[in-house]
Order: C-alpha cells, then sequence, then structure tokens
C-alpha cells in the first residue's frame, strides 16, 4: 500500500482540459485576435491582411457614435445595477415580512417572479415595445390618458435609454429577490425579537440586525448586476435599434452595427471592441476590489 | 441600547447566516431546507400592526402584476385584429371577435416551427457541451486548492467579459472550421459561453460532497476521476439539474452569437426570427406576440415545472 493519505491525492490536470478550452476559445484567443485586427487591415474575407498602426483605433475614436456608445453603457450598467438591487432588496424584504408570519411562502409569488428572469430578453423587448407602443400599446395609452397628452417614452432620445434600463431592471430584479430572500432567511428569528423587545425601531432593527447578515449577498448581487448590465445588447437591437438618432447606441450594439453590418469595417470593429474590454476590464476589476475589501474589514 | 449590546446580536447572526450551508451536508435543494428552516422556526411575535400588514400585502400585488403585465399583454394582442389593437386597450375589445388567426399567422410570416427547432437544438446541444466542462471544472474550482482558485479567476474573467468581445473573433473561427450558419456552431459556442456560469453554481455543490466519501473510494481503488463519477457526480445531480437549466435558458434566448453567426433562415433560432418581425414596415402586433409566445410558453412550462431545483440551485450556488 502506498504511504501516501489517500487526503493530499492530487486532482489530475487533466480535468482542467474542458475548462481551460473554454477559456482558450472565448477569452485568450479572442484577446489576441481583438489586440492583432486593432492594428492591421482586417476584412470580413480576409482577417489580419497588413500593419496598419494606430489607424484602425484613431477610425475608432472619430466614429461620432462610439465615445458617446461607451458612456451610454456606463450609464446603463451602473443605474441598472443599483435600480435591480435597491429594488430587488426591498421586495427580497416586503416578501420575508410576510413570510415571517408564517403564513403562505415564496410558493407563488416566487414563481411568477421567476418568469421575467426565463424570459429571454429579445422577447423581453418584444413585450415591452409593444406595450410601450406609441399607438396601440395599453401601457402607453394608460399613461396618456393620466397626463392627457401623448407620451411616447421610446420615441424621445432623453428618455429613451432610460426606459430601456427599466425594462432591463424588469427583468434582472427578480434574480436579486431570489438571492437577497435566501439570504434574509439566514437572520435568526430569535435576533429580531430581541430586538423589537429591546424596543428597537424597524429601521434600527434592520440596520443592527438585517443587514449586517445579508450585506455580503447584496454586493455579490450588485456585481453580478454590473456585469449583466454591461452585457445589454438584445434590448437595444429588439427594441430602438439605437435610436432615436444615436440616444441608445451601447457599445455592444455600436461595434456589431460597425463590424457586422453596414459597411463591415472589422478593423474598426476590433479597435473600438479593445476600448470596451478595456473599459469593462477596469470597472469589473475595480468593484471586484473594492468588495473583496469591504469582505475583509467585515471578517 | 449600548454599543456593546449592539453588536454581539451581530455576531451571532452572522454565525447563524453561514450556519443553514453548513448543516446541511446532504445534496437535497436548498429551496427545501430553507423552507424547513423556516418552519421549524417558532413563530416569533414580529407584531406588526394591520395596516403595516396590508401596505405590504398591496405591495406584493403589485410586484405580482408589474411581473406579469407584459407577459398578459401578449396573450391579450395575440387573439386580437390590428384595429382592436389600435384602441390602446389592455383586454380584447369584443367579444367573438377574438382574432384567432393571428397564431396560424405567425407560422407562416417566418419559419416559426422550424425556428422554434433550431433554439431547443442549440438550447439542448449546449446545455451538454456545458456539462462536459462544467463537471470537471467544478470538481477542480472546488478540490484543487490554488489552481482550483486560479482556474475560477481565469472563468471569472470570462463571464465578465461582454461577449461581444469574442464576436468577431469566434465569426473568423467559426468560419475557418465551416460552422457558420451552423445549429452545432451555435450549440457549440454558446456551450463554452455558458461554462463559466454552471462552474460558479456547481462549485458549492462540489464543495458540499464531504471529502471522506472520496477517500474511502481511493482507498477502494477508485481513482480521483473515477471517485468524481462514480461518488461525486451522483450526490451533485441536483445542482447539475439546476446548473444545466439555467445554462438551458441562456442558450435558449440568447441573441447576440446566434444573429453573428446565423444568416441563413435555415440555421437560425426564433430570438433571430422574432428580431426580423420588427423590420417589417407595418408591425404585425397579433402575429408578433403570437410568435414570442410560442417562444416564452416552453420556458415558462419547464421553469414551473423545474422551480424547485432552479431556486434551489440558484441561491445555494450563489450564496456561498
Amino acid at each position: 500500500m502506498s504511504t501516501t493519505t489517500p487526503a493530499v491525492r492530487h486532482v489530475p490536470r487533466w480535468l482542467s482540459l474542458p475548462p481551460l478550452v473554454a477559456i482558450v476559445v472565448l477569452l485568450v484567443y479572442p484577446t489576441v485576435f481583438v489586440v492583432a485586427a486593432s492594428f492591421t487591415r482586417t476584412t470580413l474575407a480576409r482577417p489580419l491582411q497588413e500593419w496598419t498602426g494606430f489607424a484602425n483605433l484613431t477610425s475608432a475614436l472619430q466614429t461620432e457614435a462610439f465615445a458617446g456608445s461607451l458612456v451610454r453603457t456606463l450609464v446603463f450598467a451602473v443605474s441598472a445595477a443599483v435600480l435591480a438591487t435597491a429594488i430587488g432588496t426591498a421586495v427580497a424584504l416586503l416578501l420575508r415580512a410576510r413570510t415571517g408570519r408564517g403564513e403562505g411562502g415564496f410558493g407563488v409569488l416566487g414563481t411568477l417572479l421567476l418568469l421575467p428572469l426565463v424570459t429571454p430578453p429579445v422577447m423581453v423587448g418584444v413585450a415591452w415595445k409593444l406595450l410601450l407602443a406609441p399607438a396601440g400599446g395599453a401601457l402607453t395609452s394608460t399613461f396618456s390618458s393620466l397626463v392627457g397628452s401623448p407620451v411616447n417614452p421610446l420615441g424621445s432620445s432623453s428618455t429613451a435609454l432610460g426606459t430601456l434600463v427599466l425594462i432591463h431592471v424588469w427583468q434582472w430584479t427578480p434574480l436579486v429577490v431570489l438571492l437577497v430572500f435566501a439570504a434574509l432567511l439566514g437572520v435568526p428569528d430569535e435576533l429580531l425579537e430581541a430586538a423589537s423587545l429591546d424596543g428597537a425601531g424597524a429601521l434600527h432593527t434592520f440596520t443592527a440586525v438585517t443587514w449586517p447578515v445579508v450585506a455580503p449577498t447584496v454586493l455579490s448581487v450588485l456585481f453580478l448586476e454590473l456585469v449583466v448590465g454591461f452585457k445589454v445588447f438584445d434590448l437595444v437591437a429588439v427594441v430602438t435599434s439605437g435610436g432615436p438618432g444615436l440616444s441608445t447606441v451601447v457599445a455592444s450594439f455600436e461595434v456589431f452595427r460597425t463590424g457586422l453590418r453596414g459597411d463591415y469595417d472589422v478593423g474598426t470593429a476590433a479597435a473600438m471592441t479593445l476600448v470596451l474590454g478595456l473599459l469593462v476590464g477596469a470597472v469589473t476589476a475595480g468593484v471586484s476590489a473594492l468588495r473583496t475589501r469591504a469582505a475583509g474589514a467585515d471578517a | 441600547m449600548t454599543q456593546l449590546a449592539d453588536q454581539r446580536p451581530i455576531a451571532a447572526a452572522q454565525e447563524a447566516a453561514v450556519d443553514p450551508a453548513v448543516n446541511s451536508s446532504s445534496t437535497t435543494t436548498s429551496a427545501a431546507e430553507l423552507e424547513q428552516l423556516r418552519r421549524a422556526r417558532p413563530r416569533g411575535p414580529h407584531r406588526r400592526s394591520p395596516l403595516a400588514q396590508v401596505g405590504v400585502r398591496l405591495a406584493l400585488a403589485l410586484v405580482a402584476v408589474v411581473a406579469l403585465a407584459p407577459v398578459a399583454f401578449l396573450v391579450s394582442l395575440s387573439v386580437r385584429s390590428t384595429d382592436d389593437v389600435l384602441t390602446g386597450s389592455w383586454l380584447p375589445g369584443g367579444f367573438g371577435e377574438l382574432a384567432w388567426g393571428n397564431w396560424s399567422a405567425a407560422f407562416r410570416t417566418i419559419p416559426l416551427a422550424h425556428m422554434l427547432a433550431n433554439s431547443w437544438l442549440v438550447a439542448l446541444g449546449s446545455a451538454l457541451v456545458t456539462a462536459v466542462v462544467a463537471v470537471p471544472g467544478a470538481y477542480v474550482t472546488a478540490r484543487a486548492g490554488k489552481r482550483g482558485a486560479r482556474l475560477s479567476a481565469a472563468l471569472l474573467a470570462g463571464y465578465c467579459a461582454p461577449p461581444v468581445v469574442a464576436v468577431l473573433p469566434l465569426f473568423f473561427l467559426l468560419k475557418e472550421v465551416g460552422l457558420t450558419n451552423s445549429v452545432v456552431g451555435l450549440a457549440l459556442v454558446n456551450g463554452l459561453a455558458n461554462a463559466p456560469v454552471a462552474v460558479w453554481l456547481l462549485d458549492s455543490f462540489v464543495r458540499r460532497v464531504p471529502v471522506e466519501l472520496e477517500e474511502a473510494a481511493w482507498l477502494d481503488g477508485l481513482s480521483v476521476a473515477g471517485g468524481l463519477r462514480r461518488i461525486v457526480l451522483p450526490l451533485i445531480a441536483p445542482g447539475l439539474v439546476a446548473a444545466l437549466l439555467v445554462c438551458t435558458f441562456l442558450a435558449y434566448g440568447e441573441f447576440l452569437f446566434a444573429v453573428s453567426f446565423a444568416q441563413t433562415t435555415a440555421s437560425q433560432p426564433l430570438t433571430v426570427g422574432l428580431s426580423l418581425f420588427q423590420g417589417d414596415r407595418t408591425v404585425q402586433f397579433g402575429q408578433q406576440a403570437a410568435a414570442a409566445l410560442v417562444g416564452v410558453v416552453p420556458v415558462y412550462v419547464l421553469a414551473v415545472v423545474a422551480q424547485r431545483w432552479l431556486v434551489g440551485g440558484l441561491s445555494q450556488g450563489a450564496l456561498k
């Protein structure tokens, strides 16, 4: 019998192979390709033809829509993440307040809440586009009759992006509810009772007892929502196609319509991708570091 | 309340928060466990005024209405004529005038049945690919110490990058290997792209399998990989079901890769077909709603049937 104890048996390296293939195909190879394509002449027919220096990057930064699309992506991701996390946490607290009484449960309402989450984003876009249609949309009609004048949130460049944020929040808030609700079940009732016997108000109970337990989950969910927000593409493509004007052109959509539609300017699209990748990388790494520090401070 | 008295409950609460995960070494879904925890707990004297109770219920009812309204409106639209839709009302205008024809017309306007089949082929095929990648992946992240942590970080980076970053490079790669305009190509790409999500969800399921069980198997002569297949895999099955369901939904609803890599009608999934509806000059409200519902309803049925697994897998996988 071998003298090594079974506990120190090593996980064989070949088990890492399938996930490494995924990382190479989806992260390493695309990064190398995008960097290479950013500095060469590339067409759909023939990639990486000849070195062109910074011509693609210059072209990307001079594209009217691009700089704005980066700002819109950032605004979209941050506002959607904050809104979804805030609303989702509030709904989870409401659900907990009800189940705490011992009646009902996550049950029926929980199932209903899952539905927006599992609806494919394209279908979400179709549904909301129809709801908000200037003629025939039930929501716009209802609002118009309440306000007394025609309302068309998707038709105005000042409100279209905000409307898309709200639609995205509709889809992604349930994830927050689900995860924060599960974390709330970890808050012991005895502590809540003790707090209430000590005469602590609802707000004080929340800050002293509930929040410390659920804070790590809420921060994780906020991070997750931020990542999801940065990926936005479907809603823009289906609901507004970037309009009115350029008001809802987010970076993903700009890359897509530059490289795979219109002039098929792959080089410029690659340069845009590079800038977007760096921006998203910097923001997510920054937030991730903040999260780790907050977790460290807690411990 | 003094500062000191304030802090003790917090520490206790934090311990308790970790507790459910530690206690439950079994692999039943955590939804069931959480439910048990909730029921086992004595009904505390959270005395809320009747007014507050009504407020909570009203707010939750509002949440339910907001969650359901868009899909309910799709159902309403799908049986209405354009004239009826243009009244802007939420419900069909008159009895006996329901335009059921929208449903069959939707199947003629775009090759809906074919696209639906493509969507499910991509979704199920990709789930298979994801499983092949994620089961060993999660075992490595959970059990291989520093190497596992590095893999975990790399997968997280892969997930955080917006998919549009990979679109152009993958387009050329798929073209090179002849997998553009192909359901197989889409299944492969989606399967790999969703692997980080599945690994992330499965990791905590693997961690909860007692190492002692594996050690016993190794003593009996099984290799580490053999232990993974014979001991770990059956125990993480509920987590695997949940993770693969999530990934199936993600692949089924995926749009960016599909619209970039599938230019032929024969290879396009439903998400692309629905986006093409938009291009029409006259908006066919009823048909479009019916087509969207054809795509949504199977997902809803699956989500409701598998709710326990989904909720359990998501909350347990995500709360570490």
